[in-house]
């Protein structure tokens, strides 16, 4: 039975978005943080205790720098395995949608190299430039394009290469802490789901997507600068963040995120039975799951393990949520990216 | 376009609030969800002193609050107000003032403009503290502490600075008071008593009289937080704040394009009468007041969207409210309506409650979104919310487009309840829906606009400059209507400020430059004083193919008006002046197209300056400069001078080929004997000392020349068709003549400073004899300059295609007392367009002028911008000199300095002061943590206190307490490691983390083994 969903501007009704399979990928062996302090000469119980973060995976090898991964290479692995999956025909994809803040190039767009990895042509292909948002936007502009009614299947990407700011030549010691966040929270990946207008493979149904910008007149948390032959030399910090800040607004957002996602959908936070909550850090994560204050929900996370691989986390989370998911329950997601303070979250019920 | 009547407009806004210093801090702190409480600032009283966690008699239960930031601070010398009467003032009464005075501008009125006007003022307070503290200091009690006290005044002060002559009262009504003065405003507008009013609310918190009264009642929260409809409500926490609005009636506020925030539809207060206690909330009233407020405002409960609830988060209130609430809302379709509080976010701010919620809910309509509710997330499932048709605002609600209807509550510890229900505001009218724009024959417009401040010091004139540098890089605005809005609303002060720019980038940087650069600063800036302007219009030899043609694209000013001139034109030559002058033909150089041209540009430039308010107190036109001039001065009709001066530059064409011009840097004494013997020549132009022209033969001329040359006299050929004011002129005399006397001429209406007489025409006429011996006689443009400088005029504006005149004069000398004059320059050259035309307004307007700005815009720019608010000074601080401590006895004193230091300081007299934080205990564990905090964080033992926090006071970072834990396990755990995340939650203050180590088993061996 195919679902339609409201369209509460139209009145009508729509196609309903379904989440067939997921797939994701890691590169190589995790980096735990005896072996990470060791490299960048910073102390590992510090990254314990203050990122919370154990361990996380380079696509660039740690000893020697050499880039083993492209950021298309891991999206077109896990954009394989979701293909793969049980109930999925990649003869079936329609369009491609990938959301990354760190392309291979700038051009050509890194989706259209999975495309050409995954054997796939003459389909759409989007790429959103975008931080621990884009995943989600990505889920927004497929759900549409299904809803549209023109499209029936497609597969959504998300995945990030931060280790190319991971700069191995850098002397850390004496670094302040703000700096030193930069080089132990984050790692790279790459996840994909395949998104039906039928309950198929997975059959768990995307009743809500929320992406919003939030930012007007507010200094960005986070920047990624990227540099061309005019400016490549100029001293100018690859990365900046604004821990205070993030950690000041972030858990706020959340909770925010939760609640209208709930109003929407007309669910009581009782009935969640998953959250998928922010992967900033394993701290930051932590504490804002206490904030988000739904006891009676089971938390799925994964960046204690990953670390911090920007658009690849939620479908690391789907993927965790989909191991345990049972018909008829609910998980609900809630991402920020804090750049210029993107609010993002999605719910999921798994249909019998 | 009408608006409904009964309705009123919000058009203006100033507020500061905990946490927000600014309107715009305001909507920031809301859509953050942010929290503007924290610890009591020592400043108003030792709330350690104070505090009980149990709440004993004459304690309160908490140390914190919400409280704004420089409360103290008063830009006294703004309003005149001597240090002495400032620091007897209420600072209720100083804020709300200086408020007032930032709500009236952004509502687009400059504040001198409403002098006299029916305006009224309504203020909303309920403490009294200040008078508590002064007016029992009897023998100190002087007429400044009288009138520095009292509601009455904080709304009879804005009323006498404002010279504002409509309504003005203060209004205590506990907690409703300023949503009551609200309603006592609107409808005071509605029965006509005045025409706007400004409504405020004020409260600060001088003295802990009210916490400790909310403790004793069993209402206080402990931690000093309003949580409104939360299942952690425990009790109300003070907040202080000041809120201004502005407001109309809407139907006037439309008319005049005047930007509306919100629309307050209906309002209704009433009280609780003989209800179960005095202080007791009373469901059966607020919904009556409820009711009362929809009806009047012609609305049905279900339409309203959102509610901004009283919302103290106290129990039996947040359970009144809700129920009073669900009467009207538990039978909605479709979605329950959304409530919130802004108690949350700020604490109860008392008198300011009202406004504090109205700016809310206004500046809510105004974005479009309503934001989340402080402390939502944990709703009280105790009410049952939904059941009464009602959701909590967990986060913030974007609005549809199309009108939204919401409704704000506020209700007083007394019994008395006010509610309003407030719309968005109605869109803006279409272009075409507005008046028709005035036909292009009456075109506006300068072509470049100007941005003007004003202000009473040059310190504060930088400060502002610097305030409006941020706003305007910190957000894109349409340029014109921005600066039109400067000019109107920033008026009236003395030190004027005034610079072109293309675009609001190019003006931000302008404004920074000047705001922290000595030489940009006095470039664009002037005094006002009175002025004599005097119009120098230019002769031939300034025309050049396509002059002005800038000007005449940048400018639907200008072009109006040479347009107008080419009409009179062509009726006398036949082709359009303009097309020849635009079109860039070099025939503009043949002095039949020379004359009418210059004339033409000259008296559009002249007409375009009086028309933007630079009217000429003298004038003077070189030669052919002194026909428009003579048509400014009104000797000579447009159609006249047009008749005349086409047909004096046909008969000069006319006459034969064969004459120069000679100028020779030589004065006229020592030509006159050489022209004398020279009949053939003569002396034609006499332009200072050493600066004269001959004209006539060029063989006789040439002569001279050789002459001349002998003596090392530098002669230069001026490139003319003819010999102009020479003998030569003698055969188109009559010719002429005969046309003057049919066009006539006047006496001038204005001083001309005549070039034919070299002097002040003396009520002689510019007529025919004027105008055909003007033909023959030299220019004696240095006697008539000279003479028009004598008379002091305080500018000069040359008025032609290029600046000469101007130039020529200045070689004149000084003028024989006073200043040189200022000169303007319209038109610099062949690249000028509008922006020398406004730069050349500005000069005029630094210094006085009062220019016509609806002139310098084109219709579409005329449209209201909000403007950035005056930025008051925050040097002079005033604040009660008593610390208010629990021991209380001696009575207080008000500090009569004026400085920061005099104003803050207690004085030393006073027994009550705190006692300096005690030194920590020198114990072998507190010595040996201070010396390892020291290590880590460079600070010597002594600068270390208990109360000190390690993050926030000592500016620790993580790196650092990985550190300090290794330290503290080499120094004072004798080795033996701590559990980081126990050492993590003790980190709070350095007294904390002494207390945790003396008690840690490592830490008493460690000790022990040392003694």
């Amino acid at each position: 039975m195919t679902e339609t969903r409201q369209d509460g501007s139209a009145g009508g009704t729509s196609p309903a978005t379904y989440l067939a399979s997921v797939g994701t990928a890691l590169p190589g062996e995790a980096v735990d943080n005896n072996t990470l302090a060791k490299t960048l000469g910073v102390n590992a119980e510090w990254i314990e205790v203050f990122i919370g973060t154990k361990t996380r995976h380079f696509a660039r090898d740690l000893a020697t720098g050499t880039v083993r991964w492209s950021l298309a290479d891991l999206c077109a692995e896990a954009a394989g395995k979701a293909l793969a999956a049980p109930g999925v025909d990649p003869q079936d994809i329609e369009f491609i949608v990938l959301g990354t803040a760190t392309p291979d190039t700038l051009m050509p767009a890194t989706v259209n190299h999975v495309a050409d990895q995954l054997g796939l042509d003459q389909v759409p292909t989007f790429q959103l430039q975008s931080g621990c948002a884009g995943a989600v936007q990505a889920l927004s502009v497929a759900r549409s394009m299904i809803a549209s009614g023109e499209y029936r299947t497609g597969l959504v990407i998300g995945g990030d290469v931060c280790s190319k700011h991971l700069d191995l030549q850098r002397d850390l010691t004496g670094a302040a802490p703000g700096d030193l966040v930069n080089f132990v929270l984050f790692g790279d990946g790459a996840g994909a789901a395949v998104l039906t207008d039928e309950p198929r493979g997975q059959r768990v149904a995307l009743r809500e997507v929320l992406n919003r910008f939030t930012g007007l007149g507010r200094e960005p948390g986070q920047v990624i600068e990227w540099f061309g032959l005019a400016d490549r030399h100029e001293d100018r910090q690859a990365l900046r963040e604004d821990y205070k800040a993030i950690e000041e607004s972030v858990p706020v957002m959340a909770v925010e995120i939760l609640w209208e996602l709930l109003g929407e959908l007309d669910w009581q936070a009782e009935d969640l039975d998953y959250l998928l909550p922010p992967q900033l850090s394993g701290r930051m994560t932590r504490l804002i799951t206490e904030q988000l204050d739904v006891p009676t929900a089971r938390e799925v996370s994964c960046v204690a393990e990953t670390g911090n691989n920007g658009n690849a986390l939620p479908f690391l989370q789907i993927e965790k949520l989909l191991e345990q998911m049972t018909d008829g329950q609910k998980a609900l997601a809630v991402a920020i990216e804090s750049s210029k303070w993107i609010k993002a979250g999605f719910a999921l019920e798994k249909t019998s | 376009m009408g608006a409904p009547a009964g309705r009123l407009a919000v058009v203006g806004i100033d507020c500061r609030f905990p946490g927000a210093p600014d309107t715009g801090g305001f909507w920031d702190l809301l859509m953050r969800s942010g929290d503007g409480v924290s610890h009591v600032p020592q400043q108003r009283w030792d709330a350690g002193s104070f505090h009980s966690a149990t709440g004993a008699e004459g304690r309160s239960n908490t140390t914190e609050g919400g409280f704004i930031s420089d409360a103290d601070a008063f830009d006294n010398e703004f309003f005149t107000v001597s240090p002495r009467e400032a620091a007897a003032m209420d600072p209720q009464q100083r804020l709300l003032l200086q408020s007032a005075w930032r709500s009236v501008e952004d509502a687009g009125y400059p504040p001198h403009g409403l002098s006299g006007s029916s305006t009224g003022v309504f203020v909303g307070i309920m403490s009294n503290e200040w008078a508590q503290l002064h007016l029992t200091d009897y023998p100190r009690v002087t007429a400044h502490v009288g009138s520095g006290n009292g509601y009455c005044m904080t709304a009879n002060r804005i009323s006498y600075h404002l010279d504002l002559k409509g309504p003005s009262l203060a209004v205590d009504t506990a907690c409703s008071s300023s949503l009551v003065a609200t309603h006592l405003a609107a409808n005071a507008l509605l029965a006509g008593e005045c025409d706007q009013a400004v409504v405020g609310g004020v409260n600060i918190a001088l003295t802990p009289a009210l916490s400790i009264f909310y403790t004793q009642a069993g209402l206080s929260a402990p931690d000093g937080r309003c949580k409104p409809f939360s299942s952690e409500a425990d009790g109300i926490g003070r907040g202080e704040g000041v809120g201004t609005v502005v407001l109309r009636r809407l139907e006037d506020a439309v008319a005049d394009g005047q930007r509306v925030y919100a629309v307050i539809r209906g309002t209704a207060v009433n009280q609780d009468g003989r209800s179960n206690g005095l202080t007791a909330p009373n469901r059966w009233a607020q919904q009556d007041v409820l009711a009362a407020a929809y009806r009047r405002a012609g609305v049905e409960p279900s339409e309203v969207t959102f509610t901004e609830g009283h919302g103290t988060g106290t129990a039996l209130g947040d359970m009144m409210e809700v129920r009073a609430l669900g009467h009207h809302h538990a039978g909605r379709s479709g979605k329950p309506m959304a409530l919130g509080s802004v108690k949350g976010n700020l604490g109860h701010t008392e008198g300011a409650a009202g406004i504090a919620g109205l700016i809310k809910v206004a500046l809510a309509l105004h974005h479009r979104t309503v934001p989340a509710s402080r402390f939502a997330a944990r709703e009280n499932g105790g009410l049952r919310l939904r059941e009464h048709g009602l959701r909590l605002l967990k986060a913030p609600l974007r609005l549809p487009s199309g009108p939204t209807v919401a409704g704000l509550s506020s209700f007083g510890m007394g019994g008395t309840n006010a509610h309003a229900v407030l719309e968005s505001a109605p869109a803006p009218a279409p272009a075409a829906a507005r008046p028709a724009g005035p036909p292009a024959a009456v075109g506006t417009g300068a072509g470049a606009p100007l941005f003007t401040l004003t202000a009473p010091t040059p310190e504060a004139l930088r400060r502002n400059l610097s305030a409006q540098a941020d706003a305007v890089s910190a957000r894109r605005v349409p340029f014109g209507p921005l600066c039109w809005t400067s000019n109107t609303v920033k008026s009236g002060h003395r030190h004027r400020f005034a610079v072109a720019a293309a675009d609001t980038g190019e003006l931000a940087g302008l404004l920074r430059s000047a705001a922290e650069g000595e030489d940009v600063l006095q470039r664009s800036t002037g005094t006002t004083s009175e002025q004599r302007i005097a119009f120098l219009f230019t002769g031939q030899g300034s025309q050049y193919p396509g002059m002005t043609a800038g000007l005449y694209r940048d400018s639907p000013l200008y072009r109006r008006f040479l347009d107008e001139a080419d009409e009179a034109l062509r009726a006398h030559t036949g082709t359009s002046v303009r097309e020849l002058i635009l079109g860039g033909d070099e025939s503009v150089h043949r002095t039949e197209v020379t004359q009418p041209a210059l004339f033409a540009v000259g008296w559009a430039l002249g007409r375009t300056l009086t028309e933007l308010g630079a009217k000429p107190d003298l004038l003077l036109g070189h030669s052919v400069g002194e026909f428009a001039a003579a048509v400014l001065a009104g000797a000579l009709t447009l159609e006249g001078a047009a008749r005349l001066i086409a047909a004096r530059g046909r008969l000069m064409q006319e006459l034969p080929a064969g004459g120069g011009m000679l100028a020779v840097r030589a004065g006229r004494e020592s030509l006159a004997a050489r022209v004398a013997d020279e009949p053939e020549v003569s002396m034609a132009v006499v332009n200072g000392p050493s600066a004269t022209v001959l004209a006539g033969d060029i063989t006789a001329l040439e002569q001279i020349e050789k002459e001349l040359g002998s003596e090392d006299v530098t002669t230069r050929w001026l490139k003319v068709s003819h010999a102009f004011h020479s003998p030569l002129m003698e055969p188109m005399l009559d010719q002429f003549a005969e046309v003057a006397r049919e066009v006539g001429g006047g006496v001038p209406q204005l001083p001309v400073y005549s070039t034919v007489h070299g002097r002040l025409l003396a009520g002689e006429a510019m007529d025919a004899d004027y105008w055909t011996a003007h033909v023959r006689s030299p220019v004696l443009y240095a006697d008539a300059a000279a003479a028009l400088i004598e008379d002091a005029p305080t500018h000069m504006v040359e008025v032609g295609p290029q600046p000469v005149l101007t130039s020529l004069a200045r070689r004149l000398g000084p003028p024989p007392s006073g200043a040189r004059p200022s000169v303007a320059l319209p038109v610099k050259g062949e690249e000028s367009g509008g922006r020398d035309l406004a730069e050349a307004l500005a000069v005029l307007y630094r210094d006085g002028l009062d220019v016509e700005w609806e002139a310098l815009y084109a219709a579409e720019e005329r449209v209201r911008q909000r403007i950035a608010p005056y930025e008051f000074s925050k040097e002079h601080r005033y604040w009660a000199a008593n610390p208010v401590t629990p021991v209380t006895a001696a009575p207080a004193a008000v500090a009569a300095g004026g400085t920061t230091a005099a104003g803050s300081e207690p004085e030393e007299e006073h027994s009550g002061a705190p006692a300096p934080a005690p030194a920590v205990s020198g114990d072998g564990v507190a010595d040996a943590v201070l010396a390892v905090l020291g290590q880590v964080g460079g600070y010597e033992p002594a600068e270390l206190a208990p109360h000190l926090r390690l993050y926030e006071d000592l500016g620790f970072d993580s790196v650092m307490v990985m550190e300090l834990k290794g330290r503290i396990e080499e120094h004072v755990t004798g080795g033996s490691e701590l559990e980081m995340q126990e050492l993590l939650l003790r980190l709070s203050s350095v007294g904390d983390l002494i207390g945790y180590l003396r008690r840690h088993p490592a830490t008493r061996s460690s000790q022990e083994k040392k003694a």
